[in-house]
């Protein structure tokens, strides 16, 4: 197959043999890629420092017939971007890793999400800001499942899709994890998998869901971004078949 | 194909790093042409180093003893402790003649999203080098990759307060030396930037 270019962001890196390297791009065009780079690890390799964790790249990947199974290979790799305040701060950096992390387990190979991969710049982008960052991790989460198919239904119930309203202040609402979204109160009986969610933290997903810049005026308290953080890592561990490997570095 | 004890040849050296099913065959053929000296020499050395390698008990490089060479010679400094990766990291400082003190390898880098983490390597060990007293300097010689500079941070802010007395540094980046500046990638020559130091 001729050889396809597009730039990606580096989501994985296992180094094989003497120099080589097999590297999981998460790129524009073709989606996740699972690419061997021969000589990667070599002092005067032709992709010089282009090939690091969470480094976007232009590469040239050479496919592979999807019938074999031997691994694409990557012929060339131009550094673009690359983020500094990952090596600077270890909560940035733990950030960075949990965005890849969840690129490399949610999304399936050569199944492209260009809305997606942009959404992963401008997140690795913005994680030097500490207040902001727990807000940018959960809007990434967000645009995850909402780009990948997999949005929980906010504002109707899943079920039978009546309007359910919720005070911020004091009411409690019913949420499928199973079924995928809230639940009004008639539906709620004999559901699997239901958590109980507060206003406040149903208003705060609605929030960091929604397009524009209101999340940026969530009330984001401690309290209410440790719900919320739970209630989201409850929602991808349900979908992942296991916890995310970087929950616990993420703290609140 | 072959008869099995060949077979058995080929298989295992084809379990080698680097080492496919051709060069397997070409080298287990090599060894059945070797004379009966050489052939049992190499199966000696092997059984030799699994026998008798293992890790250092203070620093965990490799080591034919409880103690590695470096950490047995009295001459090195005991003040000051090179923090590497792997073992295989220790030579090529070794090789620069520049270092006189000793190492601590961690045994990998910090990397939740390979499932590496700080209980996994051996920086428990680190702090207890450094709070049993007599070191003066940490040297942080993790590799210049995102994972090595997650773990230099972890260590040095895990130091800073374990042990603020101790001066803690990382090796520097910077041009490789004999190398044009117009074949540098721009990382390596902002990092030499960053790192310049008066004449």
């Amino acid at each position: 197959m001729p050889p396809v270019r597009t730039r990606a962001l580096v989501v994985r890196t296992v180094d094989v043999l003497e120099t080589s390297r097999v590297l999981t791009l998460f790129s524009r065009d073709l989606g996740k890629v699972v690419a061997l780079a021969k000589g990667a690890r070599r002092l005067k390799s032709p992709f010089q420092s282009s090939l690091d964790l969470l480094s976007v790249c232009d590469i040239v990947v050479l496919r592979k017939d999807g019938a074999s199974d031997s691994l694409d290979l990557l012929t060339e790799a131009v550094l673009i971007e690359r983020y500094d305040s990952l090596r600077r701060d270890l909560r940035s950096h733990y950030a960075g890793q949990y965005v890849a992390e969840l690129l490399d387990a949610l999304t399936d190979p050569h199944d492209p999400h260009p809305k997606l991969f942009d959404a992963a710049v401008i997140t690795l982008r913005h994680l030097d800001e500490p207040f902001l960052r727990p807000r940018r991790v959960m809007r990434f989460e967000l645009a995850c499942l909402r780009e990948l198919g997999l949005m929980p239904a906010l504002e109707d119930c899943v079920h039978c899709g009546a309007n359910v309203n919720v005070s911020v202040e004091n009411d409690r609402v019913a949420f499928g994890l199973a079924t995928g979204g809230v639940l009004c109160a008639a539906c709620r009986p004999g559901q699997p998998h239901v958590a109980t969610l507060s206003g406040q933290t149903l208003d705060v997903l609605r929030r960091h869901a929604s397009p524009g810049n209101s999340w940026r005026d969530a009330n984001l308290d401690p309290r209410a971004l440790a719900a919320t953080r739970g209630t989201l890592g409850a929602i991808l561990g349900h979908l992942m078949g296991r916890r995310p490997r970087l929950w616990p570095y993420l703290g609140t | 194909m072959y008869a099995p004890p060949v077979q058995r040849l080929i298989s295992e050296l084809g379990k080698l790093p680097g080492i496919g099913q051709r060069t397997a065959q070409r080298l287990a053929f090599h060894i059945l042409r070797a004379t009966p000296e050489d052939a049992n020499a190499l199966a000696d050395a092997i059984r030799d180093v699994k026998d008798k390698i293992g890790f250092c008990e203070v620093c965990f490089n490799l080591a034919d003893g409880p103690r590695c060479r470096i950490c047995a010679d009295e001459r090195r400094d005991a003040s000051v402790i090179c923090v590497v990766e792997e073992p295989g990291d220790v030579i090529p400082v070794e090789r620069t003649h520049e270092f006189r003190g000793r190492y601590h390898v961690l045994g990998g880098a910090l990397s939740p999203i390979d499932g590496v983490d700080p209980d996994d390597l051996r920086i428990a060990e680190l702090y207890a080098r450094v709070e049993a007293g007599g070191i003066t300097e940490v040297v942080l010689a993790t590799n210049p990759t995102t994972t090595g500079e997650a773990t230099a941070l972890h260590l040095a802010g895990a130091l800073h307060e374990r042990a603020p007395d101790v001066t803690v540094t990382r090796l520097a980046s910077g041009l490789p030396v004999g190398a044009d500046l117009e074949y540098a990638d721009e990382v390596t020559l902002g990092r030499a930037f960053a790192g310049r130091q008066g004449v």
